[in-house]
């Protein structure tokens, strides 16, 4: 059965068949071939079920808060109170790249939402200030996957969903690790940068005054990110009604930006729309396809093939790591999430890993495959803001990054309280 | 005949979004109410379950707009690789095939809202919604799903045997995030 999921999995997949489309089609299969009793009697009410949750609404609730933020303008001031602080830096500019992605992460839950902001922002000013393209631009492109790993994050409201665990832990697991991995691509822009100066474009600083002046962009963000995190882990809210309130600030501050109007409102929602209904079909093929995967008795199965290999637990973790770089070349982050749940995670639990954990390491590594071509969305976002150059450029800019990444997910590894660490300590 | 079609479905299911995202827009706005309620001890009640139904509803009737506008992810590594013609048939037989899933989910939906139609059954919370009331323009929602996805696939078909399959991409072909974003 293992063999079937994962040659099925690829062969429809290399086919162009949607995505969530390809888990109902798997779960079909489980149900004629693996399992004594029809499955697909169910298939309306897992429908039902996996789209009736209050959990999920979570979902439209932070894309809107993004939509909203991305579509009046605040990015851009954000953008240049960065640069007014962090521009003295070997590197210059790329930094503001780096920690405008960051800001933004904090608020928004998509990685290619944050990526697209960053790079039309971002662009205009790399050819003017003579910065070397392929740096400039991978910068962004890893700077953006930030976006789902820092809380609010879509992808860890995704996998508490399907691993049934604690939302709330989850955010709270990935914002050490999230904040490393800013703080790791900005050291490593510096040294690069140090090591080769050219490619850094000019250091500027700027008076005093003005930098405080810029602070004033800033604050919005700050306390909408205090706001949502911080009315959860106060007990006011749940995940969901969180997202309610990031949806209600963000409107009031786009509002006070003076960015709010009818078709920016318009143009917010049915984005909204599309990118919810794209991720559900996604989620409700893949709880499909778990319901088929426990009822055939996928556990059994998984238990026996890895007893069946003699790994180490530790050695478990290296394949499941592989296995996430090699499939990340080909698919992208929710898909590659959702389609290997329901086959890794039992099996790394079984091992007797922290579902927790797993779930940071696998968003270090799905953020991976955001930047690792031949598919890699965030690069193509950022070559799309591009007005010249190749994709090759996007490319060999992001490596220095993806290569942190890959340094991170051993730390992780490692060091499994760099992710346990907060949630256990505010238990 | 075919691309007036699909520009007039593509304009219908722009208004559905538009409701269903208003609708989302409302739900954000009564699930703030209730927390600020409970902040002065009080509470409207039910939110948690109004959310469910709300996003149940928003999936089923967004779906279709999605489709429209090419935003369910597919990964097209070989398909990018390959000439028009072979595109065309790439994407007539992604959306076959999505037509015949999704058709079976409607059909499959109708008896869960059958039973709580039979049953008269109402939910188990304090609020006792009766369940057909959500059921019924959910399971209409995947039906509509069905519709657009069938209609779609005709309209690739169609224009693939007169040989216009160069035109199938526009509203056929894979994934278009770029443009989407801006």
């Amino acid at each position: 059965m293992i063999v079937y999921i994962s040659a099925g999995l690829l062969g429809l997949l290399a086919l162009s068949i949607p995505v969530g489309i390809v888990l109902f089609l798997l779960g079909f299969g489980v149900d004629t071939f693996f399992s004594s009793f029809p499955l697909t009697r169910g298939l309306g009410n897992m429908v039902w079920s996996s789209s009736n949750s209050a959990t999920l609404i979570a979902i439209p609730f932070f894309v809107l808060l993004g939509e909203i933020l991305v579509r009046s303008g605040v990015a851009t001031r954000t953008y240049a109170a960065l640069d007014r602080w962090v521009s003295w830096l070997p590197g210059g500019l790329v930094h503001a790249n780096v920690a405008t992605a960051t800001m933004f992460s904090a608020t928004s839950g998509s990685s290619v939402a944050t990526a697209a902001t960053v790079a039309t922002v971002a662009m205009p000013q790399a050819e003017k200030l003579g910065y070397d393209p392929k740096l400039f631009s991978g910068a962004i492109a890893a700077g953006g996957t930030l976006g789902i790993m820092i809380p609010p994050s879509i992808n860890l409201i995704v996998y508490g969903f399907l691993t049934q665990s604690s939302i709330p832990q989850l955010f709270l697991a990935g914002l050490i690790p999230g904040l490393a991995l800013a703080i790791a691509f900005m050291a490593v822009t510096a040294i690069i940068c140090i090591i080769r100066p050219d490619l850094g474009g000019v250091r500027r600083t700027f008076p005093f005054p003005q930098m405080l002046r810029a602070l004033v962009d800033l604050i919005p963000i700050l306390i909408l990110f205090g706001l949502i995190v911080g009315s959860i882990y106060l007990g006011w809210a749940t995940p969901t009604e969180a997202a309610a309130v990031g949806v209600a600030g963000a409107f009031l501050i786009a509002l006070a930006f003076g960015g709010v109007s009818w078709s920016m409102l318009t143009q917010s929602l049915t984005g909204t729309v599309k990118i919810t209904s794209m991720i559900m079909l996604i989620v409700i093929g893949a709880s499909f396809l778990n319901f088929t995967l426990a009822s055939a008795g996928l556990g059994r199965e998984l238990t026996a093939f890895m007893t069946g290999l003699g790994l180490t637990p530790l050695k478990t973790i290296l394949v499941v790591v592989v296995l996430y770089i090699v499939l990340g070349f080909f698919i992208e982050t929710l898909s590659l999430m959702v389609v290997t749940i329901p086959i890794i995670v039992p099996l790394v639990v079984a091992q007797g890993y922290d579902v927790i954990w797993f779930g940071i390491l696998m968003i270090v590594l799905i953020e991976m495959a955001l930047i690792t071509p031949p598919v890699g969305l965030n690069l193509y976002v950022v070559q799309g803001a591009r007005k010249s150059g190749s994709l090759n450029e996007v490319m060999l800019g992001a490596l220095p990054y993806c290569l942190t990444m890959l340094a991170m997910a051993f730390l992780l590894i490692a060091f499994p309280s760099i992710a346990l660490f907060l949630p256990n300590a505010l238990q | 005949m075919e691309l007036v079609m699909i520009r007039g479905l593509r304009k219908l299911n722009k208004g559905v979004a538009l409701i269903v995202g208003f609708g989302l827009l409302l739900c954000a706005a009564f699930v703030l109410t209730d927390i600020i309620m409970r902040q002065i001890g009080t509470s409207l009640g039910g939110t948690e379950e109004i959310a469910g139904y709300a996003m149940a509803l928003a999936t089923a009737w967004g779906m279709a707009f999605t489709l429209l506008e090419l935003g369910h992810v597919r990964i097209d590594l070989l398909r990018s690789q390959t000439g028009s013609f072979a595109k065309a048939m790439f994407d007539l037989f992604s959306m076959a095939v999505m037509s015949a899933v999704v058709i079976t989910i409607a059909i499959k939906s109708w008896p869960v809202v059958e039973r709580s139609l039979i049953n008269g059954s109402r939910a188990n919370t304090p609020l006792e919604t009766p369940l057909v009331w959500v059921q019924m323009p959910w399971f209409a929602g995947w039906v509509w799903f069905a519709i657009m996805s069938s209609l779609m696939t005709l309209a690739a078909l169609s224009l693939i045997l007169k040989r216009r399959h160069a035109e199938t991409e526009q509203f056929a072909g894979a994934f278009a995030e770029q443009e989407t974003l801006q």
